[in-house]
């Protein structure tokens, strides 16, 4: 298998204040393997390491310990091969304010040696998939947010990443913009076949994109698997309330496979199961065979949330 | 042969992106437009009318002029070089820039051209005025001199820009002020509107430093000042040159160390 990203024991402590006294280890001994076409999640809360992390793997950062590959190059002795074969986008995007949004694209299409007839293809491309044709010739700073995001998505684009860094690309942008673009990254990832890092802590967005996560909290990766996988780990299952009339054998039905739990209070029953897709229907057997009437069932599916406090608390 | 001609083309349509970003942000800002305009036309005027005024020899006022024109055209040159750079800062872009397979010699080189071409049209408008208000030739000591004088600016020019940019990327946002300061600070030293030879001795070993003190000298020789220095020409370019491949490697070193300070990252944020 080939990997597109190859992290061992990578640390990177800031230093600052009076005689850079003050130390802040931002990383600490981080391991990741990342294969070409996936497409993974870096979660975790704010100040946790994860623009640190990225700002790294994209050449922005140099670390004090650990081994970086990058597309299978690495990254201390091959940083001009990778940078061609590599882009970031960021959240809060920031661009040459008196440039418009077509001048920035020319502009960044010539920091990756694109010129002539390639050039102005390449920029009508991005424009076309970000919907930017209307703003071509408005400057950044009268842009709107979301604009100015679905720019720093297309200037990502503009040299045909292999690997794609999204750092919080949907940070501080409204629902139906924020869901835009998270189609547009899932396209980018299944029809274009880039392999994506992106970073976040919004976990709805991780679990919608990513088919693998990793946890980073205080600089170290906590865990790291599918969102299916971690919430088995932890025994985050799904939950099951009924509403019931009756007496509820609570030691036969906590002893049935998959029960993580059981709480029963007066006329309500909340039961915590590994997945309630495989479990609900051997549940709703039981409560029959035992001649208990059910008024209501609501089901509440377990996400990477339960996971991050899970791991935050 | 294909990839050495594939190379240059990479080489210039890098070089050109800064160019471009220059020329673009140059044109849409109205403090750049001052900046060729406005300062360059008060400081000319003010120093030249007080020239006027204190009724100078003609000797004396082309000593004086030669020194504002100069001044004028270092300053602004050196804006460019240092603005490849400062121009990311303020839009709080710069890891863009850096995260493409660039060269510090693009940036230089692009920003350059543009500082030149800037800086020329200073140098061409104050000659212009200088023979039209204070009717001072300055074409008299001819085109190889007048070239020789200007690219020995425009060098000295890029070798503050340059510097400029160094220490932003070493001290970060702070550093923005000597875009300003720096260059009027050795204008004071390489004598502007005096010989150095009035300065203190101490100031003149500073002197000696500067490139720009020989163009100077080099160029007032054609209006009967005598240089100071010896073979001033040689001592400039000499110098000029030398510290433009320090500067070069230097900046190499101070992208390495923001690269490992957070720098990079800090002055995006």
């Amino acid at each position: 298998m080939e990997f597109a990203v190859e992290v061992k024991d990578l640390c990177k402590t800031f230093s600052s204040g009076w005689f850079r006294k003050r130390k802040k280890e931002a990383l600490k001994g981080i391991d990741l393997i990342v294969p070409v076409g996936a497409m993974w999640g870096i979660l975790g809360p704010n100040g946790a390491g994860k623009t640190t992390l990225l700002s790294i793997l994209s050449n922005l950062l140099t670390p004090e310990q650990g081994e970086v590959r990058i597309l299978g190059l690495d990254f201390r002795t091959n940083g001009n091969e990778i940078r061609k074969r590599i882009n970031l986008s960021s959240g809060h995007a920031n661009f040459l304010w008196s440039m418009s949004v077509q001048e920035n694209l020319k502009y960044y299409a010539m920091l990756y040696g694109l010129s002539g007839k390639s050039l102005n293809s390449k920029i009508e491309t991005v424009m076309d998939m970000f919907s930017l044709k209307d703003f071509a010739r408005v400057r950044f700073e009268e842009l709107s947010t979301g604009t100015k995001q679905k720019l720093s998505l297309a200037k990502a684009l503009i040299n045909e990443p292999e690997l794609l860094f999204l750092d919080e690309p949907t940070v501080g942008l409204d629902p139906d913009v924020t869901n835009r673009i998270r189609d547009i990254i899932k396209y980018l990832h299944q029809e274009k076949k880039i392999t994506i890092l992106i970073t976040t802590h919004n976990m709805k967005e991780a679990e919608f994109l990513c088919e693998e996560v990793a946890f980073i909290i205080n600089g170290s990766i906590k865990a790291k698997g599918s969102p299916q996988d971690l919430k088995e780990k932890l025994h985050l299952g799904d939950t099951i309330l009924i509403d019931f009339k009756g007496l509820i054998p609570a030691a036969a039905l906590k002893a049935m496979d998959g029960i993580y739990d059981i709480q029963i209070h007066n006329s309500s029953c909340k039961i915590t199961v590994d997945n309630h897709r495989k479990r609900l229907a051997q549940i709703l057997e039981f409560f029959t065979t035992q001649n208990i009437m059910m008024s209501h069932i609501h089901i509440k599916e377990s996400d990477l949330e339960d996971v991050f406090i899970s791991f935050t608390r | 042969m294909k990839t050495f001609l594939s190379l240059l083309l990479d080489e210039s349509i890098k070089t050109k992106a800064f160019m471009f970003k220059n020329w673009i942000m140059a044109k849409r800002n109205l403090f750049t437009l001052f900046e060729i305009l406005f300062w360059p036309s008060i400081s000319f005027l003010s120093v030249g009318l007080l020239a006027e005024f204190v009724n100078l020899q003609p000797r004396m006022r082309a000593f004086i002029l030669v020194g504002v024109v100069s001044m004028s055209t270092v300053q602004v040159c050196q804006l460019d070089v240092a603005y490849a750079l400062l121009y990311d800062v303020w839009s709080k872009a710069l890891k863009h820039g850096f995260i493409a397979p660039v060269g510090t010699r693009h940036l230089l080189m692009g920003s350059l051209f543009v500082g030149i071409l800037r800086g020329g049209l200073v140098f061409i408008t104050l000659m212009a005025a200088s023979y039209i208000i204070f009717d001072f030739n300055f074409t008299s000591p001819g085109i190889l001199a007048i070239g020789l004088f200007v690219l020995g600016l425009f060098l000295s020019a890029s070798m503050i820009g340059i510097l400029v940019s160094i220490l932003v990327l070493t001290i970060g946002n702070r550093a923005e002020v000597a875009a300003w300061s720096l260059v009027s600070l050795m204008l004071l030293i390489c004598g502007i509107y005096y010989p150095v030879s009035i300065l203190p001795y101490w100031i003149v070993v500073f002197a000696k430093l500067l490139p720009i003190t020989y163009f100077l000298e080099y160029y007032r020789g054609f209006y009967g000042f005598e240089p100071t220095f010896s073979h001033v020409l040689l001592k400039g370019y000499t110098a000029v040159i030398a510290y433009l491949f320090l500067e070069v490697y230097l900046m190499k070193v101070a992208l390495k160390r923001a690269k490992r300070k957070g720098i990079l990252l800090k002055l995006s944020e």
